[in-house]
């Protein structure tokens, strides 16, 4: 028989259990959306205004992962139930996931409305998923230096900034390989001429290279280099009293697109919400308020951004027909070929 | 249950740290070396069968860079070592044989010092000073000494200098340790036997430290041919290791088979180098193995 004693010691752990797993029955009825996000200033704008207004407009919680690399953390987790539901990457990367089967390969405005505003090249044949912004790669150089305004691609290989022109570690860095694309069309025949990319390579030693954006920025900020490729958010964001002498050139031969891809997995469970984010980031409210933020052109037509923005970005059709979007399926599938080469010609 | 099935105390002491052995060396090692005979993940991607080719792409390296980047890997390992162990043996007998408690205090204190501050910072402290741009080619041109500044970092040299910075406290803490222990009185003896200072040192000091030689050049060894963020940050094209090579493969080539293929050589081949190391080292001090 149980006693009295007993009885009130069992109801009273019950109730305690209760409470203990009431959070957890709500939580169960509100929906969570898993996306990657990048650090720095745009994640500090996603995570105080973005996100919060998204969770509560769709009722839902977001869970945002924003420790870089994305790419080997989904490859490991279930195709069935991915670690995301909406991966946020780099063009090259979304293709690098999109042969694996690990996102979608194609979303159109029946999924995402607002994909009917954007340009183009937002959602062309070189892009996996959506575009919501990009940045222009193009030529960062000191102003202090008595350089002239680079004006093509070719000004980087002038002899006066051996040893103080940057680049990127090509194996590691998409600004890189696009560059080293570029060299092929710039010196050569197109794009996918990698023997006069290689010659070109060559030719731009000695050059400091460096394995991620921000470390170029730095660079240039120091006078480490007088002279790097680099997007024109990672030069123009030095502005007002952080105003530095550098400055943004977009060379005539056109400049490289480093597309913000958002993209599905195919095993998300939720890609109603999943859909939903995407077009909520290219709204026109969010897009203007991130371009803002962190100096990327918007991929909304729509968007009218403030005129000191307007100026330097790409928001028109004439401006944003500059762009070139690599074909990063054609590169990624030469990958290890290239990488081994340009670690020979740029050792030593 | 009799009391001699019962496991001891000190059993019950080490299960811990045989549990974290086991679940974060053992056990990922294991997946890592399985993963490294798959042409894929055969979790989830059912396609993913038995090759050797990881192995194959880096014996025949077609490439003409995987042999290289071992080379270089070891050949930072032993400098590392060796320049460790010049600087550190020095310190750490003066230290053993410090008689002021308060001068030993200050002296250990200056050896740990660099080891609160981490490793990340430590390297951006040596770029700041190595740079073309940095504290001594500024200082040297500004002086008229160069005209064009030297190059200090971004190569083998700033590599090797910073790894040095960073575990030149780990061998001088295993030295002290072991020299302290060496007993004074026998190198006494020795010089009231004739022997000069140097031949004293040489003949026995050296010997009976041969064992705090052999650990503290296996852990900073160890330690720098694992190394990945100093020879990232201070090595520029220039030099290429394979723990480089490995956060490559898995963190933009998207290759983790590969990448476990090259973390099981680079364990196969550092343990081969131990092993001889060992051995040499035994035979030095007399026939016994010591590790």
């Amino acid at each position: 028989m149980i006693s009295r004693r007993k009885a009130l010691r069992a109801g009273a752990g019950l109730a305690a259990l209760a409470t203990v797993g009431a959070p957890s029955i709500l939580h169960a009825q509100t929906k969570t959306l898993k996306i990657t996000t990048w650090g720095g200033k745009w994640g500090e704008v996603m995570k105080a205004t973005v996100l919060p207004a998204f969770e509560k407009e769709f009722k839902c919680t977001v869970s945002a992962d924003q420790a870089f690399p994305f790419l080997p953390k989904l490859q490991v987790s279930s195709k069935n139930d991915p670690i995301y539901d909406v991966l946020h990457a780099n063009s090259n990367e979304q293709w690098n996931a999109v042969v694996e089967g690990l996102v979608m390969d194609k979303i159109t405005a029946k999924e995402v409305p607002n994909i009917a505003d954007v340009y183009p090249y937002a959602v062309s044949d070189k892009i996996v998923g959506v575009t919501i912004f990009t940045s222009a790669i193009g030529l960062g150089y000191r102003t202090d230096k008595g350089l002239t305004k680079p004006t093509s691609w070719k000004d980087l290989a002038d002899p006066k900034l051996a040893g103080s022109r940057g680049g990127y570690l090509i194996p590691v860095n998409s600004l890189g390989q696009a560059h080293l694309m570029m060299l092929g069309k710039v010196y050569g025949k197109g794009l996918t001429d990698l023997d006069a990319a290689y010659k070109a390579l060559e030719a731009l030693k000695p050059i400091k290279l460096v394995d991620f954006t921000g470390q170029m920025e730095k660079m240039l900020l120091s006078g480490e280099v007088s002279m790097g490729v680099i997007h024109d958010s990672g030069v123009y964001r030095y502005e007002g009293p952080n105003m530095q002498p550098v400055d943004f050139a977009s060379p005539s031969e056109g400049v490289l697109a480093l597309e913000q891809v958002l993209n599905v997995t195919p095993g998300s469970k939720v890609k109603e919400l999943a859909f939903g984010y995407i077009d909520y980031m290219l709204r026109p409210d969010v897009q203007k308020l991130l371009a803002e933020a962190v100096w990327y052109s918007p991929a909304n037509k729509k968007v009218k951004l403030a005129a000191k923005y307007d100026a330097k970005l790409l928001t028109t059709p004439e401006k944003v027909a500059a762009l070139i979007q690599p074909d990063w399926k054609w590169y990624n599938a030469r990958r290890e070929d290239i990488d081994a080469r340009v670690t020979k010609i740029l050792k030593g | 249950m009799t009391t001699a099935a019962r496991p001891s105390p000190i059993a019950w002491l080490i299960a811990p740290a045989g549990l974290l052995f086991v679940l974060f060396f053992v056990l990922p090692f294991a997946v890592m070396t399985a993963m490294s005979f798959y042409s894929g993940n055969p979790v989830t991607n059912p396609n993913a069968f038995l090759t050797t080719r990881h192995y194959e792409r880096f014996i025949f390296d077609t490439a003409g860079i995987f042999h290289e980047a071992l080379w270089s890997t070891l050949r930072i390992g032993l400098i590392t070592t060796v320049v460790s162990l010049l600087i550190g043996y020095p310190l750490a007998h003066w230290m053993a044989r410090m008689q002021s408690r308060l001068g030993h205090a200050l002296v250990l204190m200056a050896v740990i010092a660099p080891m609160l501050t981490g490793i990340v910072v430590r390297t951006f402290a040596w770029m700041t000073i190595l740079q073309d741009k940095g504290v001594i080619n500024t200082t040297l041109i500004q002086w008229g000494l160069i005209e064009k500044p030297l190059p200090l970092m971004y190569n083998e040299f700033g590599t090797i200098v910073a790894l040095v910075h960073i575990y030149v406290p780990f061998m001088v803490l295993t030295l002290t340790g072991v020299i302290g222990r060496i007993d004074e009185r026998l190198e006494q003896a020795a010089r009231s036997l004739g022997a000069g200072r140097l031949r004293a040192f040489v003949e026995v000091t050296l010997p009976l430290s041969l064992p705090g030689i052999l650990a503290g050049s296996l852990l900073v060894f160890a330690l720098s041919i694992s190394a990945y963020v100093t020879p990232s940050l201070m090595g520029g094209t220039d030099v290429l290791t394979l723990p480089m090579l490995i956060a490559q493969q898995v963190g933009t080539s998207f290759n983790p088979n590969f990448a476990g293929a090259l973390g099981v050589i680079l364990l196969l081949v550092s343990l081969a180098i131990v092993v001889a190391y060992n051995r040499i080292l035994a035979r030095l001090a007399g026939g016994q193995g010591m590790a």
